[in-house]
């Protein structure tokens, strides 16, 4: 299952990236690690991922929902899953200073919170990699 | 419109009043107290000077030719609900006055009247306009406060132990087989009081940024029975961890309420995880979702540790921590809480039967969606 699938994290706190890549790498991924959007976006646009782990807080704001948002409307990469791992929960969502986020409004296929249970880190990408073939194997 | 100006310490004053002797006579009375004074002589023309004057205050008589003293208070309410207004009656007029300050008039005072007790009535409604503008900037100041509190903690706070806590998951993994037994309880150790440490940082947060005013605006007809499922699978982790039993009846009919999605969802689980966290390994915790004409209950019901009678009382409060603490478990005292401000916020209620040692049933009563 693990053979050759391809991950990016995109992620601004390196020491946290760090974490989890290290169980991703050991259960057998390969992942990439970009720290900003605009990595995160270079990246997008120089290899076929397999999934996205995306961050929200990053930079001065939720520039990760920016990210989500953008590729939602590319059609070549709104095919990838992508797994939304936060440090903010849902409920608070809506208290960003200025603007009002809530995962409702975001194009994402999970929600995770920061700090991730590795058990449950592999479970949640395993499920979302398992649903996207199928849907790839629908069409 | 926003017209509440803090900036003047010169209070300023109003008087719409058709007869001149009682414009001068305020005037003359009020002008050696240092007020700066404007007068009208018809409702219409002390609506237009309200607009460019800004008073703290309005004086208006209740009779007058043309546009009536109500009308014309009327009109100051609508403008700004801030500003004071006080009626002028002729003694035939009192129950006038009455009528005038159930609609939100501060003041009435009776003609002919003294120079003191003019300058009483309006001391006391400058007093009183003060003290409004001070609360509401109080509350705008609360307000941004516990915005970029929530925002700045939130991400300061926990991304650094975000990735403590990452990382020694991790760190865990890679030492697995090298670590001797005592190590290893180290390590789990130090990941539950960092773990610990994240959920009082979320429950602190969640007691500042539960803005219930803010809640009614999200309202929307929600299906009670679907969200009980979901809590029910948020909880079910923690259970499983302690080996108790979880189990649900629910309403054949579907349940609609009116109410903000999240923090019901939010309330239910409170009550799920506080019955998990009070029961001993092996117990059972029953969730219960029932309607009537009017109402919706949702009873949560354990066989835990139960609570004592003296104690009922306080478990709502803010911070308040039973004595009967399972040894494992810590709390920090807000949830149940929260969960009754949550469900008042909604119209509904909260109570709780318990006996010691026996167990507890929190029922939660909201009013059906019409």
């Amino acid at each position: 299952m693990s053979k050759d699938v391809q991950l990016l994290i995109i992620d601004d706190d390196p020491d946290y990236v760090e974490g989890i890549e290290s169980t991703l790498t050991k259960a057998g991924y390969k992942v990439d690690v970009a720290y900003n959007p605009k990595a995160g976006f270079e990246a997008l646009e120089s290899k076929k991922y397999d999934l996205l782990l995306l961050d929200i807080m990053m930079g001065r704001g939720a520039e990760g929902v920016m990210v989500a948002r953008k590729i939602n409307k590319d059609p070549v990469l709104r095919e990838i899953p992508v797994l939304i791992i936060t440090g903010i929960r849902e409920q608070m969502a809506f208290l960003f200073p200025g603007q009002p986020v809530h995962p409702r409004f975001l194009p994402t296929d999970e929600l995770l919170e920061k700090p991730v249970d590795p058990d449950l880190l592999l479970e949640k990408v395993s499920q979302l990699l398992i649903l996207a073939a199928e849907k790839k194997s629908d069409k | 419109m926003e017209k509440t100006e803090l900036g003047s310490t010169t209070a300023k004053i109003l008087v719409i009043d058709d007869e001149e002797i009682v414009r001068e006579s305020c005037t003359r009375i009020l002008q050696s107290q240092d007020y700066s004074i404007k007068t009208a002589d018809n409702g219409e023309m002390g609506l237009k000077i309200l607009d460019e004057f800004h008073p703290d205050l309005v004086l208006v008589d209740l009779k007058m030719p043309g546009m009536s003293g109500f009308e014309v208070l009327e009109e100051i309410y609508a403008y700004d609900a801030t500003v004071v207004p006080i009626v002028i009656t002729g003694y035939a007029t009192v129950d006038s006055a009455v009528e005038a300050m159930k609609k939100g008039t501060f003041d009435f005072i009776p003609k002919p009247f003294q120079p003191d007790e003019l300058r009483l009535v309006v001391r006391r409604g400058l007093e009183r306009r003060k003290l409004v503008l001070e609360t509401i900037a109080l509350r705008k100041e609360k307000e941004m406060l516990r915005e970029h509190f929530a925002a700045i903690v939130s991400h300061e706070l926990k991304s650094p132990l975000g990735a403590v806590q990452q990382n020694l998951y991790a760190l865990a993994d890679d030492l697995e087989e090298i670590l001797t037994e005592e190590q290893r309880e180290k390590v789990t150790r130090l990941q539950n009081r960092i773990k610990e440490l994240v959920t009082l940082i979320n429950t602190w947060l969640r007691v500042i940024s539960v803005d219930i005013n803010k809640i009614k605006e999200q309202f929307e007809i929600v299906d009670i029975n679907p969200l009980a499922q979901q809590a029910l699978e948020t909880v079910e982790r923690q259970a499983v961890r302690k080996d108790i039993t979880l189990t649900s009846t629910f309403e054949e009919k579907a349940l609609q309420i009116n109410a903000d999605k999240g923090t019901i969802l939010e309330a239910i689980v409170n009550l799920l995880t506080n019955s998990i966290k009070y029961t001993k390994m092996g117990g059972k915790v029953d969730l219960e979702t029932k309607g009537d004409q009017s109402q919706v209950l949702i009873i949560v019901t354990d066989n835990g540790i139960g609570i004592d009678e003296e104690e009922i009382t306080n478990i709502f409060t803010d911070f308040y921590r039973g004595k009967n603490i399972p040894d494992s478990e810590r709390s920090s005292g807000v949830g149940l809480s929260i969960t009754k401000r949550i469900i008042e916020a909604h119209d509904g209620s909260i109570r709780v039967e318990s006996e010691l040692g026996q167990g507890s049933k929190f029922t939660i009563m909201l009013p059906l969606a019409r």
